[in-house]
């Protein structure tokens, strides 16, 4: 039997969060208490567009307990409008509406008092005089140039409208044997964090700082803070010891920040803002893209698909937010994991009167890989091929590896083909296909749902230079701290909020395994971020190969001083020296065990090499592999590492019920050297639950007026346990060249692909009908209508 | 999200009577649901205040009430539009009396009217349910003034 290559990596180790979770002992927002501490809520707009004529806060002022009432021309008086990553100047946008509400829900004011209870009792008290004004709710429309600008000042709806031709597309349409096209929608949802966004902030004039406690997972948040209320960066104290309770890019919060930071320094109080469900679903940071897609492909008889155009029209709600950028990211990998020769892609982001769009899990990529598995699947209709194979002939093979895609970034590594060949294996794929027909031979719908797509992973914010050519910025760095003290145990600082990826785990079990000592003895810290190195925050499917490696790295600079002060005291040359869990041994087999080099290293200095500094600590500031340059003629390396996922899904349902059942759930996923097999796997159980979730019935929902419809758990549906199948999850691993251990991104797995697969298994139920539904989520009312329709 | 109600109801007096009460910011106080004040601030012109507790919809309201198009004791149109910590609404309902065989008032009455705010969304499955209840407290109410005594 070989050594395993690995000592702690890649074993079943349980992550090191779970013991203050599972016994309830997490220390979140919520649970932490300030001296004399004052609670805000706000008030929401009634209305989806409105000039805000007076705001009247006497009587709610004149509540005992009631502290101060905040509006929109105050704070837009003292604070500078929130970062926009375009450049729209006009579109501007602070904490609390300013002469205009433009989304039903939106802050027109805030409420500070003693307590959250009378903030509310008092916002019934505020008496609001707004005219309505025209609103558009649909993105095709916003683009009319009789539509009415949701910023009036910005001229028209219009955020992004960028055409990207990459390759010889109308050659390639041209010399393909066919074409079709298509169009699909992908409906707004979340990621539905139990816990909402919370912040405390608190200001000591005497030291002239402002202490924030926050729910965040938001890149170079302290300097967006700052910023907006001038004040010197290192005025901001960001505590990053605070349990964040989920998010997967919804924690962004710098409207709620900014608010209470202001408040916080006009009353001298540590001030509190807590969003209910209510505010969270209609005014947080909660919704994601909401995107319509116009595809057409081309393509010849053997099923190769040689070129693609892609519209995408994505509808950014009220204010730019993070939504333009989402339609950047996919561009990564923009022909999936397929060798498309060509693409043109064509991104537009509109405002409209709904709730600001911001990140959501895979920032943009989830909705893409559906358009392309829809694409996938039309083709093969079209030309009567097996589904399977159909990928199967099109998908990027083994040896093509590094493969360019021709929107200029690289694929690092990847055997698509032995996943699927594992999964279908696994899965007994002639048994499944003999299951669905004999679901159909007993009269009701079945369909096999199929999706292969990439998670691009490292993040490296690309996509923002390569929209915005002022944009410079071509680092996306990550650090890591790491220090032995006298007693020789060791201790690393991370310098980000944690929202459940399990940051501790990976640090310590790469510390561990780099150092060769027992993780479980190697404490993480998470200090404030005037205490911090840079980094940029667990987004992007970053952190196992940014805070992964950054850990290694610093933890190697540590094993190079060990070994240089044993190489010093033994006299022997450092190749020949070994290190192993923690001691070095010397060819004649004398040795130093750890004890020893931490004596000399923190009390021996005469003992240390000439011009070695005394202790034991060691930092790393890691730039994103590959990313080395800004974008050129519209093409970029975007990210280090693609991750692969395959989905197979066997669905049915009755044919008058149309209430989706799903039998079997196969994935097979490939993130590379995997660091905790726990974590992965929780991430990818999740996202599944996620994508079945935006598949069926999540979605932000509008009438006519413009009034979110569904804002609680009673209309917007999540799938339960009912809904969520057992997961079988095929693994396999192809390391990344790029990164420390070969280890890929994976908090993105799952959800990527889920809805592709979802959606594609309904569609292959209800092919034989000629029906193809074109828009998530598929709710059980729409298939029941639409086979009623059929037959009718 | 739209609202639209429609109705009759038998009042035991005569439609003159009838029609005094309901331009009476007195009786109107006693019959609609929840209203604590009803402040007549010209010729058919009112402002309200409502404190309104159905199911999961409750909390206060500032509103007015206008009539207009009156033909006594026949026909009117009742606007009115107000708006609260949990909504905004506005509608107007199409009122007319008309005199039964027994001299009873018959009154019948055509409603539509918009609301938004957090009534609209959260409230939505219930309100139209919440909207005829109301109605059916304002009549019964009405027909409590006229009651034999």
């Amino acid at each position: 039997m070989s050594e395993p290559k690995y000592k702690f990596l890649s074993t079943p180790r349980r992550p090191v969060e779970d013991r203050r979770f599972v016994a309830g002992r997490g220390k979140y927002v919520a649970d932490l208490e300030r001296p004399d501490m004052l609670h805000v809520a706000p008030l929401a707009s009634h209305h989806a567009a409105a000039v805000i004529n007076s705001i009247d806060g006497s009587k709610a002022l004149a509540m005992p307990g009631v502290i101060d009432v905040i509006t929109g021309d105050e704070l837009a008086g003292a604070v500078q409008p929130l970062m926009n990553g375009l450049n729209t100047p006009n579109v501007r946008r602070f904490p609390l509406a300013v002469g205009r509400v433009r989304y039903a829900g939106e802050w027109v004011c805030a409420v500070v008092a003693e307590s959250r209870a009378i903030a509310e009792d008092a916002l019934e008290n505020i008496i609001v005089d707004a005219t309505p004004q025209p609103f558009v709710l649909d993105a095709e429309q916003a683009l009319l140039d009789s539509s009415t600008p949701v910023h009036p000042e910005h001229g028209s709806n219009l955020l992004l409208d960028r055409k990207f031709v990459w390759g010889p597309v109308d050659e390639d349409f041209a010399a393909a044997a066919h074409s079709l096209s298509f169009s699909v929608t992908w409906g707004r949802n979340s990621t539905v964090p139990i816990e909402t966004f919370g912040v405390i902030a608190e200001w000591n004039g005497w030291d002239q700082m402002l202490d924030i406690w926050a729910s965040i997972q938001m890149p170079k948040y302290a300097d967006q803070i700052a910023r907006s209320l001038g004040l010197p960066g290192n005025a901001i104290r960001v505590h990053y010891d605070v349990d964040v309770g989920g998010s997967y890019g919804v924690k962004r919060g710098i409207k709620h920040s900014v608010l209470v930071g202001y408040v916080a320094r006009k009353l001298g109080r540590a001030v509190r803002l807590i969003e209910d469900r209510l505010e969270n679903m209609r005014a947080g940071d909660a919704h994601g893209p909401e995107r319509k897609f116009d595809v057409a492909v081309a393509f010849d008889d053997d099923g190769t698909v040689r070129a693609m155009k892609m519209r995408a029209l994505d509808n950014a709600g009220a204010y730019a937010g993070r939504a333009p950028f989402q339609l950047g990211k996919p561009i990564s990998a923009i022909v999936g994991p397929y060798k498309i020769n060509s693409v043109a892609y064509h991104a537009l982001s509109v405002t409209t009167n709904k709730t600001v769009q911001e990140a959501v899990r895979g920032f943009g990529q989830a909705p893409t890989n559906y358009a392309i598995e829809t694409a996938m699947d039309r083709v093969a209709e079209y030309l009567g091929m097996d589904r399977l194979a159909l990928r199967q002939h099109n998908l990027i093979r083994a040896d093509q590896f590094p493969y360019l895609i021709p929107s200029g970034s690289h694929y690092d590594s990847g055997d698509y083909h032995a996943v699927i060949d594992k999964v279908l294996a696994a899965a007994d794929y002639p048994a499944m296909l003999a299951e669905r027909d004999r679901l159909r031979a007993d009269g009701m719908m079945a369909g096999i749902g199929i999706a292969a797509c990439l998670e691009p992973s490292g993040g490296n914010s690309s996509f923002e230079p390569l929209l915005n050519e002022s944009n410079k910025t071509s680092t996306w760095m990550e650090s890591c701290q790491v220090n032995v003290d006298a007693l020789g145990c060791v201790t690393a600082r991370i310098h980000t909020t944690s929202s459940g990826q399990g940051h501790e785990t990976l640090v310590s079990t790469i510390l561990g395994e780099v150092l060769q000592i027992n993780p479980e003895l190697i404490r993480i810290t998470r200090p404030n971020s005037l205490e911090s190195l840079p980094g940029n925050s667990p987004v992007g499917s970053r952190m196992a190969i940014m805070l992964g490696g950054a850990a290694a790295r610093a933890g190697e600079k540590l094993k190079a001083k060990i070994m240089a002060i044993a190489a010093h005291h033994l006299a022997v040359d450092v190749d020949q020296l070994r290190y192993e869990s923690g001691d070095v041994i010397a060819p004649d087999g004398r040795s130093l065990v750890w004890d020893d080099m931490i004596e000399l290293a923190h009390r021996q200095y005469h003992s240390l090499p000439d011009g070695m500094d005394p202790g034991l600590a060691s930092f790393d500031i890691m730039q994103v592999p590959t990313g080395e340059a800004l974008p050129a003629d519209g093409k970029v390396q975007m990210y280090p590492c693609y991750a692969f996922e395959f989905h197979l899904v066997l669905v049915s349902f009755d044919p008058i019920i149309g209430r989706p059942d799903i039998h079997s759930y196969f994935i097979g996923h490939d993130c590379g050297t995997v660091i905790n097999p726990a974590i992965v796997s929780g991430m990818t159980y999740g996202g599944i639950a996620h994508g079945i979730g935006a598949a069926l019935f999540e979605e932000f929902a509008y009438d006519a007026n413009g009034q979110l419809l569904t804002q609680s758990f009673l209309d917007y549906l999540m799938p339960s346990s009912h809904e969520v199948p057992a997961i079988n999850i095929v693994k396999h691993c192809t390391p990344s060249p790029h990164t420390v251990f070969g280890q890929k991104g994976s908090g993105e797995s799952g959800y990527l692909g889920s809805p592709a697969a979802v959606s594609g298994a309904i569609n292959d139920a209800v092919a034989g009908l000629g029906i193809h539904f074109e828009k998530l989520p598929i709710r059980m009312s729409a298939i029941s209508d639409a086979i009623a329709a059929k037959s009718s | 999200m739209n609202i639209e109600l429609k109705g009759s109801e038998q009042i035991n007096t005569s439609p003159e009577t009838l029609w005094a009460s309901v331009i009476d910011p007195v009786v109107l106080q006693r019959a609609i649901p929840g209203c604590t004040s009803m402040t007549e601030t010209g010729e058919g012109q009112y402002l309200m205040s409502l404190e309104l507790k159905v199911a999961a919809v409750g909390g206060s309201f500032e509103g007015a009430v206008s009539l207009s198009e009156m033909n006594p004791p026949h026909s009117c149109v009742i606007t009115v539009s107000g708006s609260g910590s949990l909504g905004s609404g506005g509608g107007d309902a199409a009122v007319s009396i008309t005199e039964g065989e027994d001299g009873k008032a018959q009154i019948s009455y055509q409603a539509q009217g918009e609301v938004s705010g957090l009534v609209a969304g959260v409230g939505q499955r219930i309100l139209m349910g919440v909207a005829k209840h109301l109605a059916r407290q304002f009549f019964a109410a009405l027909k409590k003034e006229f009651a034999a005594s």
